[in-house]
């Protein structure tokens, strides 16, 4: 166990150092190089020859990315270029918006989904698992933010019911109540995209629990069905959703992203956004650093989960449960 | 004299006994998927809605009703059926019909060559990985695994704000941030196909690495390669109308289901339906791509046959001995 959760930490450390040389380099390979990325437009060349040397940026390429890793490592994401505000400033308070709306998504679609696909895995074919295969073709097809603006234009323009976007009422800031209305629609938008394939794996995963052997053992011994399901097949069936959840972590991130958009959600997908269309390169490079860290930390302990749940998961050979 | 006619008849015999192998050969796995695809109804819809979209964004010159780009101040916001405009006019007076068909174009282009261009890349690089192995497949995977774990939406986003939005930029970044499904499938295939006797054997024969892997190995691996590359179209044209829709994609003297969508949200109050027909396009387009995706998928894999119900009634019938 110690020797897989090594190496398999190594391995996310070696991602994320893979991620930050691409996107290092990504800003080197832009049209005109770097100077022209972080340099303000219509200087003279002696001015920009100053403050490239001010900036760094007349030093070899290697030192540039050793000195911009090791500001990173000690959290100082660098400043932007507008108003010279530090990147970290404007980054986390939306990183821990981001989370809000992505956690009440994620929890309100696996609240739906496990026991929708558990149904459906007893009543193949039946008409809750044609609903929901009907669901997972819309939407997988469907672009989210389209629904999103037929949510508004249905909920909140028409019928004034719920609010339009923002996170808070102006003036109502922190409070729950107004939080909650305001989570209703993003989080029905996000929970459609994600019901779709959760509910597939839920139901794929307890079909093949269902047809091992020691299901049978159980129902011959003539354990009621529910019991069945519930205390023998389930605990089994959970564990390869576990796999699942962390690899669907970029999908689950992008889609917030866009979802943000759309309600104005104060989250790291708009600032990200904004930040595209303002050409602030330095928040661009933190915010896809920080959704990265996300993203291979959350594989991380998916993996290092699944390993502590399932006994029978064989570390070690062939590359561990990570592949 | 019965003898030779006895003769006679034992030649026309055979001869027709020779003949039947030459027209009754075995269907051969295209032509099973086929006729596999042409029961699949949903398939059959798929592809029909598919070829009018196609149609319609060729033809898109000759059957607008007006010039997509022309800006009618007069009469912004029409509703639908007045004034000769089908669908009405949106905030700067440009039919919105003539948009739609128009935007079809570069949506259905940018789905198709994103979903050719990122199959070429994967096919390559899980082929080169799967064949090889050793560094070359370690080094490949750790490439595929680092850009799995940035999320291809900002991925996308952040390559367009560096250099710059064009629709041409906007297929290769695209390709750029798709193409690792298909390079680990390939991979996986490929993996198992070098194991085979036959690979043996063109090695023994004296083939090259380079002939191995793109003639003799290839055609295996076509099957699932076309099957993803058709469910990565519907992708393509999602992700397309996302970055327009964010105002990093297609820019405005052309036009895209996505940016038309977030022209849309800035006028919702005046005219609501305006954000329906983009978003109705996009979600037919696409549901289509993906049921002939699905038709082929399950048109090209052996174990899959559809039992249509009305025959398994048949059956049930026939062969049940039950009295119940």
């Amino acid at each position: 166990m110690t020797e897989y959760l090594v190496r398999r930490l190594f391995q996310s450390v070696l991602v994320l150092f893979l991620i930050s040389i691409l996107t290092f380099a990504m800003i080197h390979a832009a049209p005109g190089g770097p100077t022209q990325v972080f340099l303000a437009p219509g200087l003279s060349p002696e001015a920009a020859k100053v403050q490239a040397h001010n900036l760094g940026l007349d030093r070899p390429v290697l030192v540039q990315y050793s000195i911009w890793l090791g500001h990173l490592v000690t959290g100082d994401l660098g400043y932007t270029f507008k108003n010279h505000i530090p990147v970290g400033d404007i980054l986390w308070p939306t990183v821990k918006n981001t989370m809000v709306l992505m956690g009440a998504a994620w929890l309100f679609s696996l609240l739906i989904a496990i026991p929708w696909g558990i149904y459906n895995s007893t009543s193949q074919y039946g008409f809750s698992d044609q609903t929901s295969s009907f669901v997972s073709y819309i939407g997988f097809a469907m672009p989210t933010f389209w629904f999103g603006i037929i949510l508004q234009e249905y909920f909140s323009l028409k019928h004034d019911w719920l609010p339009l976007s923002d996170m808070y009422t102006m003036g109502k800031e922190g409070n729950m109540g107004d939080l909650f209305m305001h989570l209703i629609l993003p989080v029905s938008v996000l929970t459609l995209g994600f019901l779709a394939s959760y509910t597939k794996y839920a139901k794929a995963s307890m079909l093949e629990v269902l047809g091992q052997d020691y299901i049978r053992t159980a129902r011959a011994k003539g354990l009621r069905e529910g019991r069945v399901i519930f205390r023998h097949a389930l605990r089994n069936a959970l564990i390869p959703i576990i796999t699942i959840l962390g690899l669907d972590l970029p999908i689950l991130v992008g889609g917030a992203a866009l979802t943000e958009r759309v309600f104005n959600w104060p989250g790291m997908g708009r600032l990200f956004v904004d930040m595209a269309v303002a050409r602030e390169y330095s928040v661009l490079m933190s915010i896809t650093l920080v959704v990265s860290v996300i993203v291979v930390v959350g594989n991380l302990v998916a993996d290092i989960l699944y390993a502590i749940v399932d006994p029978r998961v064989q570390l070690g050979s062939k590359g561990g449960a990570a592949r | 004299m019965s003898e030779l006619k006895l003769e006679q008849r034992a030649v026309t015999v055979s001869s027709a006994e020779v003949k039947p192998p030459a027209d009754k050969r075995p269907p051969g796995p295209w032509r099973t998927a086929w006729k596999k695809f042409v029961q699949n109804p949903f398939a059959v819809a798929g592809l029909i809605i598919l070829a009018i979209f196609i149609i319609a964004a060729v033809c898109a010159k000759w059957i607008s009703p007006y010039d997509p780009t022309r800006i009618d101040m007069m009469f912004p916001n029409l509703h639908a059926g007045t004034d000769g405009h089908p669908l009405g006019t949106d905030e700067l007076g440009r039919d919105i019909l003539s948009r739609l068909l128009y935007s079809s174009r570069i949506s259905l282009t940018v789905g198709f060559l994103v979903a050719f261009v990122s199959v070429f890349i994967g096919t390559i690089v899980g082929a080169f990985a799967g064949y090889f192995g050793g560094w070359v497949d370690t080094i490949a995977m750790r490439f595929v695994d680092v850009m799995n774990s940035i999320p291809s939406l900002f991925l996308n986003i952040l390559i367009l704000a560096i250099f710059g939005s064009k629709i041409s930029y906007m297929i290769l970044v695209l390709a750029f941030t798709s193409w690792m499904g298909v390079a680990r499938l390939v991979r996986g295939t490929y993996l198992q196909l070098r194991e085979m006797q036959y690979v043996e054997a063109a090695k023994a024969t004296g083939v090259s690495h380079f002939g191995i892997i793109f003639r003799h190995l290839l055609r295996n691996a076509t099957a699932p390669i076309i099957v993803t590359a058709t469910l990565m179209v519907g992708g393509a044209i999602l992700s397309e109308s996302a970055l327009s829709y964010l105002g990093l994609g297609v820019q405005t003297p052309d036009t895209s289901w996505g940016l038309m969508l977030s022209n849309a949200q800035e006028f919702m109050l005046t005219d609501p339906l305006q954000a329906l027909y983009p978003g109705v396009c996009i979600l037919t387009v696409v549901l289509a791509v993906n049921f002939i995706g699905d038709g082929i998928r399950d048109g090209l894999d052996p174990r899959m046959t559809t039992i249509p119900r009305r025959r398994l009634a048949q059956w049930r019938k026939k062969f049940s001995k039950s009295e119940i």
